[in-house]
């Protein structure tokens, strides 16, 4: 059986930590506190958020990892659990899983433990953190549980003290002292508890560092790849993106409306996107699905557009709160009739940045649309991650100049790309349409305009050189894994333990998904005797895809799973050391 | 709308009379493509000639008008009996299975409005140059009422809109 | 000669593409109300953008020369106001038919009247759809039983495109004949030159699955009241609801703020990415 103090996380340094709570207990307040205290101190994190249904005083937790490189995925199990309170947790206590080598801090006033965490044998430790905080003014119990975490883990009491401060000033001084006093008490009685556990902190580098969340990553690679105009309708997870957004576009002389629905949201961007301004929208899976018939017409009328689609668990309202990725059918295939586009996923938070703005270079030079995939846990993750490189696009928009004779918007040219008349332009006037057109424009149902037409729209795609973005390819060996978005973290970090188990396997992590980049992922796969493919669905859409569009090596397996558990990596690994497909 | 003044100079005449046959021309040319469209060519090609006699009537117009400067109307400050140009019909009457009688008597309809028009600022108009010059245009429109009138009766008189075997189509 | 000499005349407003509407269908007085408003505007075509979804009367933007997009059914008015907030300088103009607006783009008709932004949509209404063969629209009286559709009628109230306008909040809100076109066309002047959202419902015969409504001549009639256009919408909401749907005019304009983006103060992205640092 599974030995802890074997734990393949304890070879790289990293710890993870979890704290949960009720009612308004202020667990995500604490993990917010701690990752950017650990990061002052030197550390790399990243904290995941698990929530109830409730909108207001629901059980929630936030989990943590820290380690001395960037950490893209959550560990296998959690070396410190703190327990506010125990109400409803059982919701989410599979997304903590505990070992014997695990300490478990909680208060023996919230409650009976529940029976999952004593079973797991881990390290019980009665701690009245609600009756400490009570004796001080102004005390929460959340500042106590911070408290203990810093004295356990060594985190320096005055970044943390100078971070609370920051963060809760707009509370009151009264909040503000009465935190750090309730920190001060915590660490006291951490000391006393003989619990070692340490956040690794990195080598001061040269490199900045960044906290930032996936959807904020998004929201900085539209406003880097040029976009001015957003429009968006709320949907969880996505509309964390759509605020981000709205406070900062109009700052950079763009413009966010919130429309009336998603159907609204995808048709005004179209209307921008044809005025001449780069234009893109957020949803989640109900909203794309809405949004498709749209994205057709922006196909069908050579409109640029972005659609960033927020995955979470489907179909309908599904599981709202919770990563998936089983949009990528729709993605691919959503749209009626023959609807060549693009589809991209970014591979990490960071790659968010990357993506979204390769993602509205290719729309605008392609004249497409180009729909995003992140997903839940990519978007709503807090990552300590090193400054994203800063790869610019020169925007590539071919608009008609005025004066051309005859112009013809929807021109049959090498490429299959056409000029696009802005508004405004003298002697360009055109109209754009979704109904089947001749090189002018003017709708037609000939089956030579229908024809031509659709190999210039299909052509552009294909014919277009996407170089080394396709996909995140490294190692070598006779073993590869293919994965996409959230599950490169998990993929990742299971390619390094294997490697440390002598056993060298190769990472192809999609970022292209539409048009596949077929003849890459061939070459990448030379050589190459067993393939996994590693998804987060419950039917094998990555992997049935793969197969539609490639011949996969005879030994190919998959490791699909639906959500709402992220996949951890120790299950990859386990699947890369076995002999099996 | 506010009941019109009766036309008082030369160069108002002018520009009424210019409208009235460019906004006819227009009328007829757009009557003529929907017929060309609705595969009804002989009732097109009846349009489009009527369309010529008002570019010829419109040429004529221009030449009265040389040297003078007329005025600038916003559509809706013409006055014309109603709001709208007296050759420019009615929609209502039009029909995709129209036969020549019919758009014939179409154009019969706009032949008298216009004679109306023309008579009616001979009557009324205060100035007596406008009121000759609109008699002479009545007296024309009168001639072009008489002309159709005799077309009309040699038409055959039993030609009437036919029934569309075909149900419509399905378009968008 | 020429009347305007080196300006525009309505036919340069015209493309050369032929409409496919049917010969006597009241959409051919709109076009014509349409390029003699713009003419009038003294507008350069390439200033102008007609915007329109799916259905007869959406077939407009290609029959003019100035800038169109031809969507999909129900979201002109989304497209428009899109096109609008990332273009202001650009005169938008949506056109559509009574199913398109009221109908499959009922909810963006609430919303666009609400948001007031500066625009002018035309509603060609015939009370019936006509691309797909006659079927009953909003505007359709509840006992028409013409359609295969609906054989025994909607029975569903005909939609009150006025009265809705008003009470979503539209600031110029008018009624007008197709087969009015220069009475029409000073209505779209006015539309064009009010600040905020305009809405003009069109009658507009369909001669072909409503005949009847080559009636509709002798039933129009400017609306017999002599305080409209009125500020006050209790007044005018009295008028809508009171009329039997075919007076004529202008009905109800109204000052209010138009939408506008909002001015903040002017960022590069490289400052903005600065709140990321640690």
């Amino acid at each position: 059986m599974y030995d802890c103090r074997m734990n393949d996380t304890k070879r790289r340094n990293s710890l993870s930590i979890a704290l949960v709570g009720s009612g308004g207990a202020g667990v995500v307040t604490v993990g917010n506190l701690l990752l950017e205290a650990a990061a002052v101190d030197g550390s790399y994190g990243l904290m995941r958020r698990s929530a109830g249904p409730q909108i207001r005083g629901g059980e929630s937790a936030a989990l943590l990892h820290f380690a001395d490189v960037p950490v893209e995925c959550a560990g296998d199990y959690y070396d410190l659990l703190i327990a506010l309170d125990w109400r409803h947790a059982e919701r989410f206590l599979d997304e903590i899983p505990l070992t014997a080598c695990s300490c478990v801090l909680y208060d023996p006033a919230a409650g009976d433990l529940p029976a999952p965490v004593v079973h797991t044998d881990a390290r019980l430790v009665p701690v009245a953190m609600q009756r400490l905080a009570k004796e001080i003014k102004f005390g929460r119990a959340n500042m106590i549980a911070l408290g203990l975490v810093s004295s356990i883990t060594g985190l320096k009491l005055d970044t943390l003290c100078e971070t609370v401060s920051g963060a809760l000033s707009a509370k009151g001084e009264d909040v503000v002292t009465g935190a750090c006093a309730c920190i001060a008490r915590g660490a006291k009685l951490g000391q006393s508890l003989d619990i070692e556990l340490s956040i690794p902190t990195a080598q001061p580098g040269a490199e900045a560092r960044w906290t930032i969340t996936g959807n904020q990553a998004c929201g900085l690679g539209a406003l880097k790849g040029g976009v001015r105009f957003v429009a968006g309708y709320p949907i969880t997870p996505a509309s964390e993106m759509l605020e981000w957004l709205a406070g900062r576009l109009p700052r950079t002389g763009g413009c966010l409306i919130q429309a009336e629905d998603e159907l609204a949201s995808v048709n005004m961007i179209l209307g921008a996107s044809y005025g001449g301004v780069p234009a893109m929208t957020v949803t989640s899976g109900p909203g794309l699905a809405l949004m498709t018939e749209g994205i057709g017409l922006a196909i069908a009328s050579e409109t640029p557009i972005v659609v960033i689609d927020v995955m979470r668990g489907g179909p309908s309202t599904g599981i709202p709160t919770k990563s998936e990725q089983t949009d990528l059918n729709i993605a691919l295939y959503g749209m009626h009739g023959e609807a060549p586009h693009v589809v991209v996923a970014p591979v990490s938070i960071p790659d968010s940045v990357f993506t979204v703005r390769w993602a509205v270079n290719l729309a605008e030079s392609l004249q497409t649309a180009v729909i995003v995939l992140s997903d839940q846990l990519l978007a709503q993750s807090r990552m300590v991650a090193n400054r994203p490189p800063d790869v610019g696009f020169v925007p590539r928009r071919v608009t008609g100049q005025a004066g051309v004779e005859n112009y013809r918007r929807y021109a049959l040219s090498g490429d299959g790309v056409s000029a696009m008349a802005i508004p405004g332009t003298t002697g360009m006037n055109y109209t754009a349409d979704g109904l089947e057109h001749d090189e002018r424009g003017t709708p037609s149902t000939g089956s030579q305009d229908h024809l031509q037409q659709l190999e210039k729209r299909a052509a552009k795609l294909t014919g277009f050189d996407y170089g080394d973005h396709w996909a995140d390819v490294e190692g070598d060996g006779t073993i590869a894994v293919v994965t996409w978005g959230s599950c490169t973290g998990a993929v990742k970090e299971a390619i390094r333990r294997a490697g440390e188990h002598g056993v060298p396997v190769r990472l192809i992590a999609l970022r292209l998904l539409a048009p596949l980049s077929t003849r890459y992922l061939e070459q990448a796969l030379e050589g190459v005797t067993r393939l996994l493919v590693v998804e987060q669905t419950f039917s094998r859409q990555l992997y049935h895809y793969l197969r539609s569009q490639l011949d996969l090596p005879q030994c190919t397996g998959t490791l699909a799973r639906p959500g709402p558990l992220p996949l951890a990596p120790g299950e990859v690994t386990e699947r890369l050391l076995a002999e099996a497909c | 709308m506010t009941k019109p003044q009766e036309i008082a100079t030369k160069a108002e005449f002018l520009a009424h009379a210019f409208a009235l046959e460019q906004e006819s021309v227009d009328r007829y040319e757009e009557l003529a493509d929907a017929m060309d469209t609705h595969n009804n060519p002989e009732v097109a090609g009846l349009f489009r000639k009527m369309a010529d006699f008002g570019r010829k009537h419109a040429a004529e117009v221009e030449r009265l008008a040389a040297g003078s400067e007329l005025p600038v109307l916003e559509p809706w400050d013409f006055k014309w009996s109603d709001d709208e140009g007296p050759e420019t019909g009615d929609y209502a009457d039009i029909d995709y299975l129209m036969t020549p009688v019919q758009a014939l008597q179409f154009a019969l309809v706009n032949e008298k409005h216009s004679r109306d028009f023309y008579g009616r600022v001979a009557a009324h108009s205060p100035t007596r140059t406008v009121r000759q010059l609109a008699d002479e245009f009545a007296q024309e429109e009168a001639e072009h009422v008489t002309l159709l009138e005799r077309w009309i009766a040699r038409q055959d008189p039993a030609t009437a809109v036919q029934d569309d075997l075909d149900p419509p189509n399905i378009v968008d | 000669m020429n009347p305007l000499p080196g300006n525009l005349q309505p036919k340069d407003f015209k493309s050369d593409v032929k409409p496919v509407w049917c010969p006597g269908c009241g959409d051919f007085g709109v076009l014509n109300a349409l390029t003699k408003a713009l003419a009038s505007l003294k507008l350069p075509p390439e200033q102008v953008a007609l915007i329109s979804g799916i259905g007869c009367s959406s077939r407009m933007p290609a029959y003019t020369s100035v800038y169109g997009f031809h969507g999909i059914h129900g979201r002109a008015l989304a497209v428009g106001a899109g096109l609008k907030a990332a273009r202001p300088d650009i005169h938008v103009v949506v056109t559509g038919g009574d199913g398109d607006g009221f109908s499959i783009g009922g909810n963006h008709f609430l919303h666009a009247c609400r948001r007031n932004m500066d625009m002018t949509y035309i509603v060609m209404d015939n009370e019936v759809y006509g691309m797909t063969k006659g079927q009953a629209s909003p505007t359709t009286a509840p006992d028409w039983t013409a359609s295969e559709f609906t054989p025994s009628g909607t029975h569903a109230r005909a939609f009150q495109p006025a009265a809705i306008a008003l009470a979503a909040g539209a600031t110029f809100i008018a009624r007008a004949f197709s087969g009015q076109p220069n009475t029409l066309a000073q209505m779209i002047v006015m539309a064009m030159q009010h600040p905020g959202f305009a809405f003009i419902q069109v009658l507009s015969p369909c001669p072909t699955f409503r005949p009847e409504q080559k009636d509709w001549k002798k039933i129009v009639r400017p609306f017999a009241v002599d305080d409209l256009p009125t500020s006050d919408p209790a007044q005018a909401a009295l008028h809508c609801q009171r009329d039997d749907g075919m007076s004529t005019g202008v009905i109800y304009v109204e000052a209010r703020p138009v939408w506008r983006r909002s001015k903040a103060q002017e960022m590069t992205v490289e400052d903005i990415e600065q709140e990321f640092q640690l």
